[in-house]
C-alpha cells in the first residue's frame, strides 16, 4: 500500500515533467530552426560564393562555380520555401547532407555530439568531485584558511574567462612544460586540458555551493536532533549531512551542464577538440546551412534534455512537493 | 538511577543567565520548569544536555549514576546522548530530516544501528506500531500532522533507552488533543521508570504531568514544589502573574461584550463555502456575515481548515464553491492580515524602520501615527534601528500589530497570532491588538487553535471540527455559538 503510494507520488509528477519538456523541445526545435535560418541568411557576402569555396577551395571560385552550387542546391528558391523544405525533412528525422562535403549530417552530428558529450562529462565530473570536496571542507571551518582560500578561488575562477584561462594553460603544460598536448584527439592525455580548463571555471560555483549547503545543514535541528539521538559525527555525516547537501546541489549541476554547453564552443575551438561547438563554428564559417541548423539544434535540445534530467533527479531524490498548500 | 545538578551557572560575556543551586531528578517522578521567554529555563535544560551555543560559558556539576560530570566542559556528555540522557526537540517538524523516512530516522538512533541495522529497523517499526503509527513508518516527514511528527521524535529520541529524557518546550504550536497525547507519551516514558525534565510555558501540560513544577525568572528559581500546590494556590506573586496571564483567568475591560450589533453594516458576506483540501472536505456549505466592530474567532484543532477559511473570507484563496462579498469599506488596504510568525512577515535583513517607511510611503500615512503606535504599545522607538531577527518575538508581533494598524483596517484578520508566545508576552500582546481594535472601532477576525483565549477575544465563535465522515458526505459545520 505504501509502496503504491510512493511510487505513485513519483510516477505522476514524473510524467507531468516529461510532457512538459516534450512540449517545450518541439517548441525549441522549430524556434531554433527559424532563428538560425533566418542568421545565415542575414549574413553578408553570397552563401553560393562561399560554399563553393568550402567545396572547390577559394583558387576555384567563380561566378560560374558559384552559380551551380546555387542551382544544385536550389539556393535561388524563396527563402520561406528552403525553411519549409528542412522543417519537413526534420519531421522525418532527416538532417539532409552537408552542403560542403556532402556527407550526412546526422552522420557527422554523432560524431560530434559524442566528442562534446565526452568532454562535457569529463569536466563536470572534475569540477563536481573537486569543488564539492573543497566546499565541504571548507564548511566544517567557515573563516578559517580553506574558507578563505576557497572565496579567492571562486572569484578568480569566475572572473577568468575560459579561453584566457585556456591559452594560459597551453602556456604552462604544453609549452613550457611540455608535458600535455595542446590540441588534437585520439590519445587519452588529449582530453586533459580542454576539460581542466572547463572545470576550472564550474567548480568555483560548485564550492561556493557546497559550503554554503553544508554549514546551513550542520546547523539545521534535524542534525543537532541526530546527534542528540546519539549518532557520531561520521554517521551524522553520511545519513543526513551528504544526502540534504545532494538536495541543493543536484539543481545545480543541472544548471552548471549548461553554462557548459555554452563553454564547449569556445573551449573546443580553441583545442580543436572534435565536438558540436567545434562543428558549428566550422558550418558558419562555410555557411553549410543543414549542418548550422543541425548543430544549433542538438545544442539546444541538449539543454532542454539537461533540464528534464535535473528536474527527474529532483523529483526522485527530495520527496517534498513542489507546490506546498497547507490545509491550515 | 537519579541525577543531581549542582551549582549551574550559565553566563554570557559577564551577564548571568541561570543562577540554579540544585537540582534533583527522580525516576518516575516529572519535574516541570515554568517561566517566560528569557527566564532562562531552556538554558538550563540545554546546560544539562551539554548543547549550549558556543558564545555561552556553563559552570557546576551534574551526577548521574555515580560519575560527576564537569558543565563547564560541554563534550563529556556527548557520550551520555541517547543511550544515558535524550532530547525530545522543540519543533519536531524541524528535527526530522526532510529526506529521510520516518522508520529510518527512528532506526539509526538505536544502539545497535551500527552492527546489525535490520534488528534496529525492526525495534522502530515495532515502536512506531506501539505509537499508532504503523502505517507512517514509511512516511516522510512532511506527510506528517505536528503531532505525528512530535511521536516519531519521541520514539526516536527514546529507542536508545536513555533513562533521563528532556523536552524543551514540546507542546509549542501543538493543539489540545495534540498536548494531551503528548503528555500521555511523555507518561509512558515516566512509568518506564525513566526521569523526566520537561521545560514549558504551557501551565496545562505542568498540570496534565504533574510531579514537581519549578518556576524561574530572570535566571533564578522562584519557588517550587508539587505542582498542584504551585499551579494552584501559588505563593510567589510572579507565579500569581503567570496564571493569571492564561487566557481562561483574563479580566479585561474589552472581554466579553453583549453579542453583535445586526444593525451595523455588513464587512464580509460569505454564502455557502465549501473547500475541499486532498479529498478532505474541510468546510462545506458554510456561511457568515462579520459586521463592523464585530469581534468573530474561528477555533478548532490543527490542519480542521481555519487558515484556510480566514484565507477565503479575505478572498486570499479560492472557496470551492460559494461566495465571498467584501464592502467597499474594506477596499484601499483598510482590510489587514496579522500572521502567526511574525519573523516570517517581516523581510529578515531590511532595518525595521524601513520596513514601516514603505507601508507609511504607499499608503501616504503620517509618520507621527508610527510614534504614536509605538508609545500606545510601549515599544522603545530605538527598536525600530533594529532588524527584525533582533528583537524578542513578543515585541515582534506587537510592531505587527502597529503595522496592521497604521491603515486605520476596517477589519484585522489575525491568524494564530500567540501560539508561538509565552503566557504572559501573549497576553501583552493581546491586550495591545484587543486596545488598538476597540479604540479604532476596528472588526477581528481571529484564527487560533485556543478555545480559551477564543473564549475571551471574541464576541462570537465559530467552531470548525474535522471531518470524520466518509468522503462524499456533505455536514455543514455553523456550530456559531453566541458568547452573552
Amino acid at each position: 500500500m505504501n509502496q503504491l503510494v510512493r511510487h505513485e507520488s513519483f510516477l505522476v509528477p514524473a510524467a507531468l515533467v516529461l510532457r512538459q519538456r516534450v512540449i517545450q523541445a518541439v517548441a525549441v526545435a522549430l524556434f531554433v530552426s527559424a532563428a538560425c535560418f533566418a542568421i545565415v541568411q542575414s549574413l553578408p557576402g553570397d552563401i553560393a560564393f562561399r560554399i563553393a569555396a568550402g567545396r572547390y577551395g577559394y583558387d576555384q571560385v567563380t561566378a560560374a562555380s558559384a552559380e551551380a552550387v546555387r542551382a544544385d542546391l536550389g539556393l535561388d528558391r524563396p527563402a520561406w520555401l528552403q525553411l519549409l523544405d528542412w522543417l519537413a525533412s526534420l519531421a522525418r528525422f532527416d538532417l539532409g547532407t552537408s552542403l560542403v562535403t556532402g556527407g550526412n549530417v546526422a552522420g557527422e552530428l554523432a560524431l560530434h555530439l559524442s566528442g562534446s558529450l565526452q568532454l562535457a562529462a569529463a569536466a563536470l565530473v572534475l569540477a563536481f568531485l573537486a569543488g564539492t570536496a573543497a566546499g565541504t571542507l571548507a564548511a566544517f571551518r567557515p573563516g578559517g584558511t580553506l574558507d578563505r582560500a576557497l572565496t579567492f578561488w571562486v572569484s578568480a575562477a569566475r572572473a577568468l574567462p575560459p579561453f584566457l584561462l585556456g591559452l594560459v594553460l597551453i602556456l604552462v603544460f604544453s609549452v613550457h612544460l611540455g608535458v600535455l598536448p595542446a590540441t588534437g584527439h585520439g590519445e587519452s592525455t588529449n582530453i586533459v586540458l580542454p576539460a581542466l580548463t572547463l572545470a576550472t571555471g564550474l567548480s568555483g560555483l560548485f564550492a561556493r555551493v557546497s559550503r554554503d549547503a553544508v554549514i546551513r545543514i550542520r546547523q539545521s535541528d534535524y542534525v543537532r536532533f541526530a546527534a542528540t539521538k546519539g549518532l557520531g559525527g561520521r554517521l551524522i555525516f553520511i545519513r543526513h549531512v551528504l544526502r540534504n547537501t545532494g538536495v541543493t546541489l543536484v539543481p545545480y549541476i543541472g544548471v552548471q551542464a549548461i553554462i557548459l554547453i555554452e563553454g564547449v564552443v569556445v573551449i573546443e575551438s580553441l583545442f580543436a577538440w572534435p565536438g558540436l561547438g567545434h562543428a558549428l563554428v566550422h558550418a558558419i564559417f562555410w555557411r553549410d546551412v543543414p549542418m548550422i541548423q543541425a548543430t544549433a539544434l542538438a545544442l539546444a535540445l541538449l539543454v532542454v534534455l539537461l533540464n528534464t534530467a535535473t528536474d527527474l533527479a529532483v523529483l526522485a531524490i527530495d520527496p517534498r512537493p513542489r507546490t506546498s498548500q497547507a490545509a491550515s | 538511577m537519579s541525577m543531581h545538578l549542582q551549582h549551574l551557572i550559565v553566563s554570557h560575556s559577564g551577564q548571568t543567565l541561570v543562577n540554579v543551586s540544585e537540582l534533583q531528578l527522580e525516576p518516575g517522578r516529572p519535574l516541570t520548569i515554568v517561566g517566560e521567554s528569557g527566564s532562562g529555563k531552556s538554558l538550563l535544560a540545554h546546560a544539562i544536555m551539554g548543547t549550549l551555543p558556543g558564545s555561552l560559558t556553563a559552570r557546576g556539576s551534574l551526577t548521574a549514576d555515580g560519575t560527576t560530570y564537569d558543565l563547564a566542559d560541554p563534550s563529556n556528555r556527548r557520550r551520555l546522548w541517547g543511550r544515558v540522557m535524550s532530547l525530545l526537540p522543540q519543533e519536531p517538524m524541524l528535527a526530522l530530516d526532510p529526506t529521510m523516512r520516518a522508520q529510518e530516522q527512528v532506526a539509526e538512533g538505536a544502539a545497535t544501528f551500527g552492527t546489525d541495522p535490520g534488528s534496529a529497523r525492526g525495534r522502530a517499526r515495532g515502536m512506531l506500531a506501539a505509537l499508532g503509527l504503523g502505517g507512517a513508518a514509511r512516511s516522510f516527514p512532511h506527510t506528517l500532522s505536528g503531532g505525528m511528527a512530535q511521536r516519531v521524535a519521541f520514539a526516536a529520541a527514546t529507542i536508545a533507552d536513555a533513562p533521563m529524557l528532556i523536552a524543551d518546550e514540546p507542546s509549542k504550536g501543538l493543539d489540545e488533543a495534540a498536548r494531551a497525547d503528548l503528555a500521555e507519551l511523555l507518561k509512558r516514558h515516566l512509568h518506564g521508570g525513566g526521569i523526566l525534565l520537561t521545560i514549558t510555558h504551557d501551565l496545562d501540560l505542568a498540570r496534565e504531568l504533574g510531579g514537581d513544577v519549578l518556576v524561574m525568572k530572570e535566571a533564578e528559581i522562584i519557588e517550587q514544589g508539587p505542582a498542584r500546590r504551585v499551579l494552584e494556590t501559588p505563593a510567589h506573586p510572579y507565579t500569581r502573574r503567570l496564571i493569571a496571564a492564561e487566557p481562561a483567568h483574563w479580566a479585561h475591560s474589552w472581554m466579553r461584550r453583549p453579542a453583535g450589533d445586526e444593525t451595523k453594516p455588513a464587512l464580509i458576506t460569505a454564502e455557502g463555502l465549501t473547500k475541499a483540501f486532498d479529498g478532505k472536505t474541510l468546510f462545506a456549505d458554510l456561511s457568515l456575515t462579520v459586521r463592523a466592530g464585530e469581534r468573530v474567532a474561528i477555533s478548532g484543532p490543527s490542519g480542521c481548515g481555519k487558515t484556510t477559511l480566514g484565507n477565503v473570507l479575505l478572498r486570499l484563496a479560492r472557496p470551492g464553491s460559494g461566495q465571498v462579498h467584501h464592502a467597499e469599506t474594506l477596499g484601499g488596504g483598510r482590510l489587514q492580515k496579522l500572521y502567526q510568525d511574525p519573523a516570517l512577515s517581516f523581510p529578515a535583513s531590511v532595518p525595521l524602520r524601513d520596513s514601516f517607511g514603505d507601508v507609511i510611503r504607499r499608503h501616504q500615512v503620517p509618520p507621527s501615527r508610527l510614534d504614536e503606535l509605538m508609545d500606545a504599545l510601549r515599544l522603545a522607538p530605538a527598536l525600530l534601528t533594529r532588524q527584525p531577527g533582533q528583537v524578542s518575538g513578543g515585541e515582534l508581533q506587537r510592531l505587527a500589530i502597529i503595522r496592521t494598524m497604521l491603515l486605520e483596517p476596517a477589519l484585522v484578520f489575525a491568524d494564530e497570532p500567540t501560539s508561538r508566545l509565552d503566557l504572559i508576552t501573549q497576553e501583552e500582546t493581546i491586550r495591545c491588538l484587543m486596545d488598538q481594535v476597540g479604540r479604532q472601532d476596528c472588526a477581528l477576525l481571529l484564527v487560533t487553535h485556543d478555545k480559551t483565549l477564543a473564549g475571551a477575544v471574541a464576541d462570537r465563535q465559530l467552531a470548525l471540527t474535522p471531518e470524520e465522515a466518509p468522503r462524499g458526505t456533505v455536514t455543514p459545520r455553523e456550530a456559531v455559538t453566541a458568547i452573552a
